[in-house]
């Protein structure tokens, strides 16, 4: 209960330093909007329902991305931890990769799927794919091979070594790179629904910035953000609480 | 979390002194082993023509100072490391790779953290493709054996490092193998823990009739537990000599008589020590561990599957 109460007068500081700096009139107000009118553009934005839309629309992308970006990277995390040949050349590609930025891959998105969702939803899912299979791959790595000594004695072969020793083993590890996928899918998101009018959060942005309407690019700013500490708490801090009580790892 | 065993009840159960009478077939079949690593100095012998013959619900130890290739022998029965020649026989059968017939038990319990304390116990089960039913039934028949039925919905680090151990022997018993192979399970726990798992470890041989294989450095834990024990010598790690143990049941480490039997074996150990010593301790020369081992690089054979 304290921690919330801390947290509630931080934000309310902030907000109140934000108003003093409003009325201080040192910006125009297309530049700075004031926090209320921000709020009324919030309230404006979910009645007439464009904001639910955006969201709805970003999040199945998201969604879509995301999920196959877990399913890829989980599954060349593993081929790449353990099998040599898939380290040697596929391994330092991924590592290459890397340093790529997503939006680096929207030409070459645009030509293939076109001006459309499935460009977006490639740009997600390249966007987190690499995060969660290089954290696949060291989790991997760092299984204690006394677990796998001990599930092969007691007659663990082959998928059933996979899936029940070691995916569990270095599930800790692959939860780390899908909380860092997850932000890069965001990110990602983002700069595609910038780049192509499509609607979506991005979109709505963008609008916001034709029409010099800076609130409702703070409100969708906003949004954005609430969205990413509600998944981190609906299910990150969960799973990784779990995980850590468990594994008798230390409380956060 | 506090232990609860019931010593008294271990001590003041009807044991049956003697069961030499009903040991008859071999169980364990090794034959000419032999095995050695590669270093930067060089091949280095571990094992060097090991024979010997384990007897359906005999309790055997193998003794011998750290690295005399204790552990790689019980690697190889347990099919998890490759021998480079030799034949290894179980109930007659030739073997290759990881069974379920052998169990292992390893020094740290190696319980999977991401399971509880039944689930652990029911994993080998599971890929057996025994149903949840029947796994449920058998996984808690076992934790009742080693006591800890209370615990069965316990994550595994809430346990005490002898808990553990005796999850793991749940584990491994769960699995109805032929033989338990212990690989100086109860080296890293405190004396008392160990006293008590001494009797645990009788109590549930004298039960279930198993064959076990255990291997420690630690001669009174050897002397109290063993039917027979097998003294390995090191550099090149060969069989030195045996022992049978037929003290009464069950075997206290405390008692005169395994204080006694002890001070003998560790008599013979001795100029196995002594060479340890001189290899690992700062003398100008080493000669007499140097690799004694032939040269030649024996042939493969398919004895263990390997890792």
């Amino acid at each position: 209960m304290k921690s919330t109460w801390k947290r509630v007068v931080f934000f309310a500081l902030l907000a109140g330093i934000w108003e003093l700096l409003f009325l201080l009139r040192i910006w125009p107000e297309y530049v700075l909007p004031s926090p209320f009118s921000v709020y009324k553009t919030m309230i404006h934005g979910f009645k007439d329902q464009t904001f639910l839309i955006g969201i709805m629309i970003s999040m199945k992308r998201i969604a879509i991305g995301y999920g196959i970006a877990t399913i890829v990277g989980v599954f060349l995390g593993l081929l790449i931890g353990r099998i040599r040949i898939f380290e040697e050349t596929l391994g330092s590609l991924i590592s290459g990769l890397q340093t790529l930025p997503t939006i680096c891959w929207l030409p070459l998105a645009l030509l293939w799927f076109g001006l459309n969702d499935k460009t977006i939803i490639f740009l997600v899912a390249m966007g987190a794919v690499l995060s969660i299979t290089v954290a696949t791959d060291a989790g991997i790595k760092s299984v204690p091979p006394l677990y796998i000594r001990a599930a092969k004695t007691m007659g663990a072969r082959g998928w059933g070594l996979y899936l029940e020793v070691i995916l569990p083993a270095a599930l800790p590890h692959i939860i780390t790179g899908m909380k860092q996928g997850w932000s890069f899918a965001w990110r990602s998101l983002m700069a595609g629904e910038l780049l192509i009018v499509c609607l979506g959060l991005g979109h709505l942005m963008m609008i916001g910035r034709e029409l010099n309407d800076m609130s409702q690019v703070i409100a969708v700013m906003i949004i954005i953000v609430l969205i990413g500490i509600l998944v981190d708490r609906l299910f990150f801090i969960k799973v990784e609480k779990h995980i850590r009580e468990r594994w008798g790892l230390v409380k956060i | 979390m506090s232990e609860t065993v019931e010593i008294e009840n271990l001590i003041d159960l009807n044991y049956v002194n003697f069961r030499t009478e009903v040991q008859t077939s071999t169980k364990l079949c090794v034959q000419g082993l032999s095995k050695s690593f590669q270093t930067k100095n060089g091949s280095v012998c571990v094992l060097d023509d090991v024979n010997l013959e384990v007897k359906e619900g005999e309790f055997v130890c193998i003794v011998g100072p750290s690295g005399c290739g204790k552990t790689t022998l019980l690697n190889i029965i347990a099919g998890l490391e490759r021998a480079d020649s030799g034949e290894l026989r179980v109930n007659g059968r030739k073997v290759n790779g990881a069974g379920t017939d052998r169990v292992v038990i390893f020094q740290e319990a190696a319980l999977f953290p991401w399971l509880n304390v039944i689930k652990n116990v029911e994993f080998g089960l599971k890929q057996k493709g025994v149903n949840s039913k029947e796994r449920r039934d058998i996984a808690l028949e076992y934790l009742k054996m080693v006591h800890l039925t209370k615990f069965q919905h316990a994550h595994v680090h809430e346990l005490s490092g002898g808990m553990k151990q005796r999850v793991a022997i749940a584990r491994a018993l769960a699995m109805n193998p032929e033989m338990l192979l212990m690989d100086e399970p109860f080296s890293a726990l405190d004396a008392q823990t160990r006293w008590i798992l001494h009797f645990e470890l009788q109590n549930i041989w004298l039960k279930t009739k198993k064959t076990i294989f255990f291997i420690t450095h630690n001669i009174r834990e050897a002397v109290c537990l063993a039917d027979r024990i097998i003294i390995l010598s090191t550099s090149p790690g060969r069989i030195k000599k045996e022992f049978i143990v037929d003290l009464p049941r069950p075997r206290d480490d405390n008692d005169v008589n395994v204080a006694e039997y002890s001070t003998r074996i560790m008599k013979e150990l001795k100029a196995e020590i002594n060479k340890v010593v001189a290899c690992e301790m700062d003398t100008d020369s080493c000669v007499e561990c140097d690799i004694k081992c032939t040269t030649e690089v024996p042939s493969k054979t398919d004895i263990g599957g390997g890792i």
